[in-house]
């Protein structure tokens, strides 16, 4: 057979699969609505606010116009609870680093750094930047305090928020975005193609595709053209939904962004082939996907540093190619980094697309 | 008469879960182009896996298999335009409409566009499902699926059509049509082989018959004779006299 009949063959399959998305809107809400959900509750700090959370205030002002301020937030009180956010404790005259220990010893979730200058400052119209620093091991509480500082000090004007070292000099929302569109597309592609294979074994329809002249390589790129279709769509609108809804910033090449997608759902697709001829029926398909991929959720780093968790998690998060996908996608999305800065993160991807797909192929089988 | 299909030596081992299962076990015969060529035999016998070899699908464990003289395993890719095969199971796809299952089915055969429309058009009014050939098959009854899944596998205009089970669980009309179809297709020159476990069909249908047990072909031969020589009334009887009472896993 000609590369052309067999590329054009693939471009049946590939119509074929779009054509049956078309018809599966329920399919629409896990696959776009979903992420957007997530990135919009995880980003405001789960929309809920926290009650009575210890908060450190260490205000080195000489003046006076910040004890205003910090009258206001140590009262602060949500429109619905009754409960006060925050107990502060106040204090001056302490080291950054010390109270980053006192985060990291449990006695705060957060410490507020006012300036010396802050009045002086404030007199003069110029800027102020206060410093938070919060507990990166609480990735909840901390998006709360920071969504809430944010926020709170929006309405003073001139005063802006620098939130060092927390993400890896990340704010939670850019820390979370590249991340969780990471984690989107190694769950949709591996789920939607295997769910899709493992029907059609069960339903036996793949073997009447496989019974015709066209060859088992040309189904398999069929599929994989249209999940690249697919999950980089699903990306595109992952970010400008971020953009639109967050204000979420791409700082990088969306040329790379679509090279670790690419690479990433080359490895979701090949891992959803052999997970759907692993369980050769739907039910068991799905069995296996909640053992194989969910953990990624939770250990690769998705909604926390890997620097806050235990070193035998972090010693597993290394197996996972979803730890190098986050990775990648937050250096350049974020940082604007180079293929100097992702390289290591692109091998590692490639090898498991490669093998992943090597076995796919080998066990994407004629027979029922 | 010249044979079509030339079968030696067929065995297909499975291994199931660490066991072996011989599914068929040292098979030969000959299907002659033209003839309706009728397989039964009791579940489990061997049938659907022997459908399997014929048709490329899976390899076999031993022996070879020569189909319009191409060999199965080394030219597959010269054997499949020219059959077609309705499987067992009705394999269609449910969110797509009947038109769409049969437009994917024609264009995977590389029919030209012009000529599969026309193909298609004909052949629903054929099996009367022009009515519905804009619905999604996933609401069709047995019948509708069957009927479409038959139609499905002549858009390539097959030489030889593989059939298994193509009437199990259907209604009298619908497998009159059934029938119909085959004498419809075995006319225009096709050879026509397919799997049945109503005895009476084979009778009628069949220029000859073969009879698989546990992997084994017990018998080959005309729907008379098989009742001669085993000295039955019906090819029921005969069947049973050949393969024994008892029922089978
Ligand atoms: N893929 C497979 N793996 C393991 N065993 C199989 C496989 N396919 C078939 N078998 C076994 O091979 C034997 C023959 O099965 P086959 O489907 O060919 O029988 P059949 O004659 O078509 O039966 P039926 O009338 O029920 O359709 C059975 O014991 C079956 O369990
Ligand atoms: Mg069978």
């Amino acid at each position: 057979m000609t590369i052309m009949t067999e590329l054009k063959h693939s471009w049946i399959i590939t119509i074929k699969e779009f054509r049956q998305l078309s018809r599966k809107k329920a399919l629409m809400i896990p696959l776009f609505l979903f992420p957007i959900i997530m990135i919009v509750f995880f980003g405001y700090g789960m929309g809920g606010t926290v009650k009575n959370a210890p908060i450190l205030i260490i205000n080195d002002d000489t003046g006076t116009a910040s004890n205003s301020l910090v009258q206001e937030i140590g009262s602060y009180t949500p429109k619905y609870g009754g409960d006060p956010m925050f107990s502060v404790t106040y204090t001056k005259d302490m080291s950054q680093s010390e109270a980053k220990s006192k985060i990291d010893y449990g006695s705060y979730k957060a410490v507020l750094i006012i300036p010396q200058d802050y009045s002086e400052r404030l007199a003069k119209n110029e800027t102020t930047t206060l410093t938070l620093l919060t507990d990166s091991s609480d990735t909840t509480t901390s998006g709360i305090i920071i969504n809430f500082m944010k926020q709170f000090l929006a309405k003073t004007g001139s005063v802006s928020l620098n939130i060092p070292d927390v993400y890896g000099d990340l704010e939670y929302l850019d820390f979370l975005t590249p991340a969780v569109i990471a984690l989107t597309i190694f769950f949709g592609s591996v789920a939607t193609t295997g769910s899709a294979i493992a029907g059609e074994i069960e339903d036996g329809t793949i073997i009447r595709i496989l019974m015709t002249p066209v060859s088992k390589r040309s189904v398999i790129l069929g599929k994989t053209v249209y999940q690249l279709i697919l999950q980089l769509a699903r990306a595109v609108i992952l970010i400008f939904a971020a953009f639109a809804i967050m204000g979420f910033n791409m700082n990088g090449s969306w040329l790379l962004v679509a090279l670790v997608l690419v690479i990433f759902t080359l490895g979701g697709v090949g891992l959803g082939i052999v997970m759907s001829a692993i369980a050769g029926d739907m039910e068991s398909f799905f069995q296996l996907n909640m053992i194989v991929t969910l953990p990624s959720m939770f250990i690769t780093g998705v909604f926390f540093p890997l620097s806050s968790v235990p070193d035998w998690m972090r010693y597993i998060a290394y197996l996972l190619p979803l730890t190098y996908a986050n990775d990648a996608m937050r250096a350049v999305m974020i940082k604007g980094q180079g293929l100097d800065v992702i390289g290591t993160d692109l091998v590692v991807l490639s090898l498991f697309a490669l093998i992943t797909f090597t076995a796919g192929v080998h066990l994407f089988r004629r027979e029922a | 008469m010249e044979p079509i299909i030339e079968v030696r030596n067929l065995t297909k081992v499975f291994l199931s879960r660490g066991r072996k299962i011989t599914a068929v076990n040292d098979i030969s015969f000959d299907v002659f182009k033209g003839e309706i060529f009728g397989m039964i035999g009791p579940n489990g016998a061997g049938k659907s896996t022997t459908f399997s070899m014929l048709t490329t699908l899976i390899k076999p464990t031993n022996g070879s298999i020569k189909v319009a003289g191409f060999d199965v395993e080394k030219e597959d890719d010269r054997i499949r335009p020219i059959i077609g095969i309705v499987p067992q199971k009705l394999s269609l796809y449910p969110d797509l409409t009947g038109r769409e299952n049969l437009e994917l089915m024609g264009k995977l055969y590389d029919v030209p566009k012009k000529l599969m429309e026309e193909r298609i058009d004909y052949y629903l009014r054929l099996v009367d499902l022009e009515a519905h050939a804009d619905r999604f098959t996933g609401g069709f009854s047995g019948g509708m699926k069957q009927r479409l899944s038959v139609i499905c596998a002549v858009l390539h205009d097959p030489e030889i059509i593989f059939w298994d089970e193509p009437t199990t669980g259907l209604d009298p009309q619908t497998r009159q049509a059934i029938w119909r179809l085959a004498k419809k297709f075995n006319g225009e020159g096709k050879t026509l082989i397919f799997t049945t476990h109503y005895m009476e069909e084979a009778d009628n249908l069949c220029d000859r018959v073969a009879v698989m047990n546990l992997g084994k072909m017990v018998a080959l031969d005309e729907p008379a004779s098989l009742k001669e020589k085993s000295g039955s009334a019906n090819l029921e009887e005969a069947f049973i006299h050949l393969t024994g009472e008892e029922v089978r896993d």
